[in-house]
């Protein structure tokens, strides 16, 4: 079928089934790797991205469901040159082991802080939760989501 | 390490003009370098490459899963190199063979090795590239080199005001006579070592830019999805290849050795296709157990065959005969799968007598093997291009997703990627081995005075040695692979390490007790095994830290002192033995309805004890606290010590908690994270972890994170109900 989206703020019009999940039209139709094919089945979280500001599961949302929608993904999360406060706090943490979960686990944060700018250490680990780590960086990733929320600096909406 | 540094240092120009360093590790002295000394050209393998434009590339020999190699082996140069680790740009290496591992002779990256391997050799190529740039500037300047300085990417004058760029410096420096007696900078003047805390990696993976297998892309590639027999060793019978090959997108159905693979212009179009492939299986040859019996065939093994001696002293038979009290035990563990994040994957292209692979590998010689046994190629007709790895723990050490994607690209005009499923990266994985411990020890008085362990299971290289074998002798001909892969076996322990992985984490058995036997009882029930983060120290751990702390109860002494009164003669056992239980407050009171556990392994020459604090709760089991002490020599980044302990202890804590492979009739039952859970963000314990400041010889963190985890949580468990489970994973209600 034919389908319009926008991705990152970019209008793109698609002739693909509509089965096709949102994660491999992301990937290997418009080149934006950065996020990830994990489980298939939305159990593990590694490639959250936002549709229309809400976080889904690309691998289990077929694209069809994204049609005119807005759509999200880590490679938009900064406004141009400039980061994500998230992605500044992830450096500056050192979160990433492998960093394969952690496009996935940004994007989980950042719907949290669009929400909840000032959320608690249990709002933190809910919010969280569903995003799986092999490496085991969850320490990492509460410190820098709260270093985010103690800064004050509310999450910058995406557009 | 004791050898001239002449020996494996060589310098030269690049093409451009630009300085560089290559490095023969000391383990293959006699190897070519890439260096023709006649020519004085270079392979582009150079460990360090400077360019007049003040670029610094760094091949990194080590490939990077998580573990920090590329921000550590960095360092490395950084510190002697005088630059700040940001300003090197790692590269990831060509198979070569400068780039072995020193200490398996082969391209792999396991054994928690890379830093302790590296730590002479680099600091040295480092120090000898800022030796030249300053012998070279001195030149220029007429002075002494020796009142030269170097800081921050350039050479300091002796008047502290004037300076050149080592960009400015490296065709000069290139002419320079490399020196082997180049010394090292002394602890006091690290600026890097030690202290840096931040990795190299981090923008990349937090801005989704780091390259993985699965996100290379190429110009006309396609995709493949293969369908293995359900059954470890079944054979392609028939299948409806025309039907399929009907289907939208489909390119191409193709059998190969592990199946059948479906080739589509996209993923999707692949994987819709597969749901309608029907396969006939010969499964004449395959797999057909179930879990119950492999211990069965385990416990019939242990009775019949006491096992090869691998550690002796006293004698412990006539020891336990006169005991005032002996305990036997049995413990067993289960087939732990990877579960790596990134399912395997591979890209492949086949172009005139040459293939080209991208993947995610720990072991890329090893994957120049497995394209050549399934192609007409010979070894040096492959080029490996190695990515980022999303998670590894020894599951990439295996090559089988290479070949399966070399298989299909041979037979293609275009590049193919080869991705796994969830389920299929599950039920085809390698295992870490089921294993069964038979334990007895003697009680006099309360003291231990015998320890006898019979280790049962399956031993790893077997497994491996098919393609390692022919990685080594990469110019022998293919006809001799698999004989070469079963010699590899025979001449175990002179031509390859002797395989410990069944028996590592037992025979050095740490605690002072006078009458010691360890024996393992080969037998191999035909499950695909291979290494699996901290490999025979998982099991062994296990089995050795629980016996430890039933035998304390059993004397009726803290389990804690028990063990270290038996370590006199072992500081580093003992040092982060007491940090541990200081830090875990095993002397004080323990909240209501929580217990302590300890555990103590030194593993990959790393000392690791741990103090766990559990409870249960609504019916499972809650860890709240962990505490680590660690000694594993000069800390190269703190922070990374630190991220790899907790990491290996929620890799443990998985587990223990969670972690289990079951087989039916051969298939395994487990396909993806709602059946082989992983440990989330709401269930992490608070994880302490303190650092012995040592100088000694830095060593792996990688791994021994792992083992003590799985021993502690199952002691505090006992102390807490009373009930000891001998058996994995551990169940709140047991």
């Amino acid at each position: 079928m034919a389908l319009r989206l926008t991705v990152n703020g970019e209008m793109h019009s698609l002739d693909i089934e509509a089965d096709t999940p949102l994660l491999w039209v992301l990937r290997d139709e418009l080149g934006l790797p950065g996020t990830k094919f994990g489980c298939g089945a939305g159990l593990c979280g590694a490639c959250t991205v936002h549709l229309n500001g809400e976080p889904v599961r690309s691998c289990s949302t077929p694209v069809e469901m994204a049609e005119n929608g807005e759509v999200t993904t880590i490679e938009g999360l900064g406004s141009g040159d400039r980061l994500h406060a998230l992605q500044q706090a992830w450096i500056d943490h050192g979160v990433p082991q492998c960093g394969y979960c952690q496009s996935g686990q940004i994007m989980s944060a950042a719907h949290l802080l669009a929400t909840n700018p000032s959320p608690g250490r249990d709002e933190i680990v809910a919010a969280m939760t569903g995003n799986l780590c092999r490496c085991g960086t969850y320490s990492r990733i509460v410190a820098a989501v709260e270093s985010v929320v103690a800064g004050e600096k509310p999450a910058q909406e995406e557009a | 390490m004791a050898m001239n540094r002449r020996d494996f240092l060589k310098v030269g120009a690049g093409a451009s003009g630009s300085l560089m360093l290559s490095l023969s590790l000391p383990g293959c002295a006699g190897l070519p370098t890439g260096y023709e000394e006649e020519t004085g050209e270079w392979r582009p393998d150079a460990w360090l490459e400077i360019t007049r434009d003040d670029r610094i590339y760094f091949t990194l020999a080590r490939v990077e899963m998580g573990q920090g190699t590329y921000t550590g082996l960095t360092t490395l140069i950084a510190e002697e190199l005088d630059v700040a680790p940001e300003a090197i740009e790692p590269r990831f290496a060509p198979v070569a063979d400068e780039y072995k591992n020193p200490l398996y002779k082969l391209q792999l990256t396991g054994g928690s090795t890379s830093l302790a391997t590296s730590w002479e050799p680099l600091r040295t190529a480092g120090a000898s590239a800022r030796e030249m740039l300053i012998r070279a500037a001195a030149g220029v300047w007429r002075v002494d080199a020796a009142k030269c300085s170097a800081s921050e990417g350039r050479v300091i004058h002796p008047n502290g005001i004037d300076s050149m760029r080592y960009g400015q410096l490296v065709e000069l420096a290139s002419k320079e006579i490399l020196r082997g007696d180049v010394a090292l900078k002394p602890a006091a003047e690290w600026k890097y070592i030690g202290k840096q805390n931040r990795r190299l990696d981090a923008r990349a993976k937090s801005t989704g830019t780091a390259v993985y297998g699965i996100d290379v892309s190429l110009p006309d590639m396609v995709y493949a999805v293969i369908t293995r027999s359900p059954r470890y060793g079944g054979k392609v019978q028939s299948f409806n290849g025309e039907e399929v090959r009907a289907m939208t997108g489909v390119l191409e159905v193709m059998e190969i050795d592990r199946g059948v693979a479906i080739v589509a212009d996209k993923y999707w179009r692949a994987r819709k296709a597969q749901d309608a492939l029907k396969v006939q299986w010969d499964f004449s040859g395959a797999l057909g157990l179930s879990t119950p019996e492999v211990f069965e065939t385990y416990r019939k093994a242990a009775d019949e065959d006491a096992g090869e001696t691998e550690r002796s002293e006293g004698d412990t038979e006539s020891v336990l005969a006169n005991a005032d009290k002996v305990i036997e035990v049995e413990y067993s563990q289960p087939y732990l799968a990877h579960a790596t994040l990134e399912p395997m994957n591979a890209t492949a292209w086949y172009r005139k007598d040459h293939m080209e692979i991208w993947a995610p590998t720990q072991a890329p010689d090893l994957g120049r093997i497995a394209v050549a046994r399934v192609t007409d190629l010979a070894p040096d007709e492959v080029t490996i291009n190695t990515t980022f790895l999303g998670g590894g723990f020894g599951r990439r050490l295996t090559q089988d997703y290479i070949e399966e994607a070399a298989a299909v690209a041979f037979r293609m005009d275009r590049p193919v990627k080869v991705i796994w499923s969830r389920e299929e990266d599950t039920r085809h994985d390698l295992y870490r081995p089921a294993m069964l411990h038979r334990m007895r020890a003697g009680l006099n008085n309360g003291e231990l005075s015998g320890w006898d362990h019979q280790i049962v299971g399956p031993q790893i290289l077997n497994w491996y040695v098919r393609n390692a074998g022919p990685a080594q002798f990469p110019w022998t001909p293919k006809f001799l692979y698999d004989t070469l892969g079963k010699v590899g076996v025979w001449a175990e322990g002179i031509a390859t390490p002797k395989d410990i992985s069944a028996i590592e984490g037992a025979i050095d058995y740490p605690y002072q007790v006078a009458n010691i036997d360890i024996r393992h009882t080969h037998i191999d029930p035909g499950v695909p095994i291979t290494w699996w983060r901290s490999v025979g120290y998982s099991h062994n751990g296990f089995a050795v830290e629980t016996f430890m702390d039933e035998l304390a109860h059993e004397a009726g002494q803290d389990p804690y002192r028990f063990r270290r009164r038996l370590l006199e003669n072992e500081p580093r056992h003992r040092e982060v033995l007491d940090r541990a239980a200081r830090l875990g407050g095993w002397d004080t009171p323990v909240p209501e309805g929580r217990a302590r556990g300890i555990a103590l392994i030194r593993s990959f020459g790393t000392f690791v004890a741990q103090v766990v604090e559990a409870g249960v709760e609504n019916g499972s089991i809650r860890v709240y606290k962990v505490a680590a002490a660690v000694d594993c020599g000069q800390v190269v980044n703190p922070a990374i010590v630190v991220d790899q302990i907790e990491g290996g202890i929620l890799f443990g804590l998985t587990a223990a908690l969670y972690g289990e492979i079951t087989l039916e009739q051969g298939e395994v039952q487990q396909s993806n994270f709602h059946d082989y859970p992983l440990m989330r963000q709401y269930e992490r314990p608070e994880v302490e972890v303190e650092i012995v400041d040592s100088t000694e010889t830095p060593t792996g963190v990688g791994e021994p994170g792992v083992p003590p985890v799985i021993p502690a949580l199952g002691n505090a468990l006992f102390a807490l109900t009373g009930k000891r489970q001998r058996t994995l994973p551990l169940k709140a209600d047991a």
